[in-house]
């Protein structure tokens, strides 16, 4: 039995007239979704919203899963506090980090990676952190307890208190007890007595932070990192261009009115230039200072 | 003319077999869900009865027509090939265009049938709890709006999907298509955070090709009384229709392909 067909020329025109309606169909479409998200704009602000705050709720609902869970919010967490803080997409609403990285370690306690990230991340400062030291002991500590054998995190613990907080006493304390764990590095010991000894100072800052540069797991780690010696290195320039200032002033008897009368008196050289290519200026104030368009931020070092 | 009255005949006798298979007892489950709602929750909750009361209301009736909207809208096309009706009916002078449009209105027909009757039950239900019925308790019928015509697109998904595949896999397919359409947001943000540009392109032509089922969602926004823009129910209108003249233009493209033999 064979269903009956209309014309032939019927079908053609029928099927003509489908394939029309479905181009111009999809092309209209385009149109007036790209209307509808610039009505909807106010709304699309989803992407920063936690549906769910308690990791162990999620735990509990993801049915065996909680792994994949976690890789899911830890990648969530890069992606949206690491590189878009890095290429300065926008504002950032960091009241968002500590939940998305509790809720990350909850899933999976193992995860250093997190605990590790967050605390460089909720520590440092804004534009570059959630200005949150607090909350970065507090996460490394819940690690320390879920992972009582990895050595790095007391070194984590420890830095949070010697370069946000300068408790340089519970710094020292941390970096001693971090020194007792098995594989510690040795220079965890020797670390302990400096900050114990001299408390903050640049070259110890410099040593702590190129630690943490070498053994970052992510890019986003790296280049706070990278941004942090940078500053530092150019906090060290400015203090020795500012003590051969000196030694130009008493030289000469006057001030130098730029880098160059440094240069020409046989105290420099060459023209110095900070870590992000800029030639190093003297400021109205007399001392040495960073150029016009340096992205060197000294505020990371004050 | 002609045509038009075959299409009409076909949506009537789509509309009659879905009362028949009694897939409105659905509404006596809704109006239990509601009514035990509003007693429950006007006794435990303090300052949110209302918002619940519109949340829970409006996500039934969401609910309760995707589910129709699914296996009605799957078992259109197969059925009739199964219990082999559909010689029958194209032995007659109707065609298949006729065919598909007419199933697809038939079946839209009774989810709106069906969500005026739950909408009903809805209202009862508010009235029952706050005694009386202002002009601000009507700013749901927005969002109720836009249940239908997500529903309208889903009904259209899981026609094309019943023109191309088994019964089971079409609503796989369709729940597929279905929930993916509400990530659509979330899929192209994702593509915004990657760096390969394939990647980013991938996202945005799954963003623009697949239907943006989000689009639709505004019950938790009703709930808070917010007005609805008429630009937004305009766009949104128009965006449905489009999505459904594609879905059923490729349907009987598909359709017209098949042989019944």
């Amino acid at each position: 039995m064979t269903a009956a067909a209309p014309s032939k020329s019927g079908l053609h025109s029928t099927r003509n007239a489908c394939w029309a309606l479905l181009v111009l169909g999809f092309l209209a479409l385009f149109a007036v979704q790209r209307q509808i998200d610039r009505e909807t704009d106010v709304y699309a602000k989803i992407n920063e919203v936690l549906y769910v705050r308690s990791g162990t709720t999620l735990r509990s609902l993801c049915l065996g899963n909680e792994g994949l869970l976690a890789d899911i919010y830890w990648t969530r967490a890069v992606q949206y506090f690491g590189r878009g803080l890095m290429e300065g997409t926008g504002e950032r609403r960091f009241e968002l980090l500590a939940p998305l990285l509790r809720i990350t370690t909850d899933l999976d306690p193992q995860l250093i990676i997190a605990y590790r990230f967050g605390a460089i991340f909720l520590m440092a400062r804004r534009p570059v952190g959630a200005g949150d030291p607090q909350g970065a002991l507090q996460l490394i500590r819940r690690g320390i307890v879920a992972n009582p054998d990895y050595w790095r995190l007391w070194q984590d613990l420890g830095f949070v208190y010697y370069w946000e907080l300068h408790d340089y006493k519970s710094a020292s304390k941390m970096f001693a007890i971090g020194s007792q764990q098995p594989g510690a590095d040795f220079w965890m010991k020797a670390l302990a007595g400096t900050v114990a000894a001299k408390g903050g100072d640049l070259e110890t800052s410099r040593f702590l932070w190129s630690e943490i540069y070498r053994h970052a797991e992510t890019d986003a780690v790296r280049k706070t990192a990278e941004y942090h010696l940078a500053s530092l290195k150019a906090r060290v320039d400015l203090d020795k261009l500012n003590d051969l200032l000196e030694i130009y002033r008493r030289k000469t008897g006057h001030d130098a009115h730029s880098i160059y009368d440094l240069t020409s008196s046989g105290l420099l050289s060459g023209l110095p230039k900070d870590p992000s290519g800029i030639p190093y200026v003297i400021g109205p104030d007399g001392h040495a200072a960073l150029g016009e368009g340096s992205s060197v931020d000294l505020r990371m070092v004050q | 003319m002609k045509a038009m009255n075959r299409v009409a005949s076909i949506a009537l006798h789509t509309f009659k077999e879905a009362v028949r298979d009694k897939v409105l007892y659905n509404l006596v489950v809704f109006a239990l869900l509601l009514i035990g709602a509003a007693i429950l929750f006007s006794s435990i909750s303090v300052g949110i009865e209302q918002i619940i009361m519109i949340d829970l209301g409006l996500s039934s009736i969401s609910v309760f027509g995707l589910i129709m909207a699914i296996f009605i809208g799957i078992g259109l096309v197969s059925k009739e090939i199964e219990r082999r009706t559909i010689y029958h009916i194209l032995s007659k002078p109707v065609r298949r265009v006729e065919f598909i449009v007419g199933k697809y209105l038939g079946l839209v027909l009774t989810l709106v049938i069906n969500t005026a009757i739950m909408t009903a039950g809805f209202y009862l239900a508010i009235y029952y709890q706050k005694r009386s019925l202002g002009a601000e308790d009507f700013a749901p019928l927005s969002a109720i709006y836009f249940i239908l015509l997500q529903l309208a697109i889903v009904v259209g998904l899981a026609i094309f999907f019943s023109c191309i595949s088994t019964p089971v896999l079409s609503a796989v397919f369709t729940f597929c298509v279905y929930v993916i359409g509400h990530f659509l947001s979330e899929i192209r943000w994702l593509g915004t955070t990657l760096h390969s540009s394939a990647a980013k392109w991938v996202t945005q032509v799954l963003y623009y090709l697949l239907p943006n089922l989000s689009d639709f969602d505004f019950i938790t926004r009703a709930a808070h009384g917010e007005k609805m823009s008429s630009s937004l129910l305009v766009s949104n209108s128009l965006y449905a229709l489009l999505y459904v003249t594609v879905l059923i233009s490729a349907s009987i493209l598909i359709f017209e392909e098949r042989e019944f033999k």
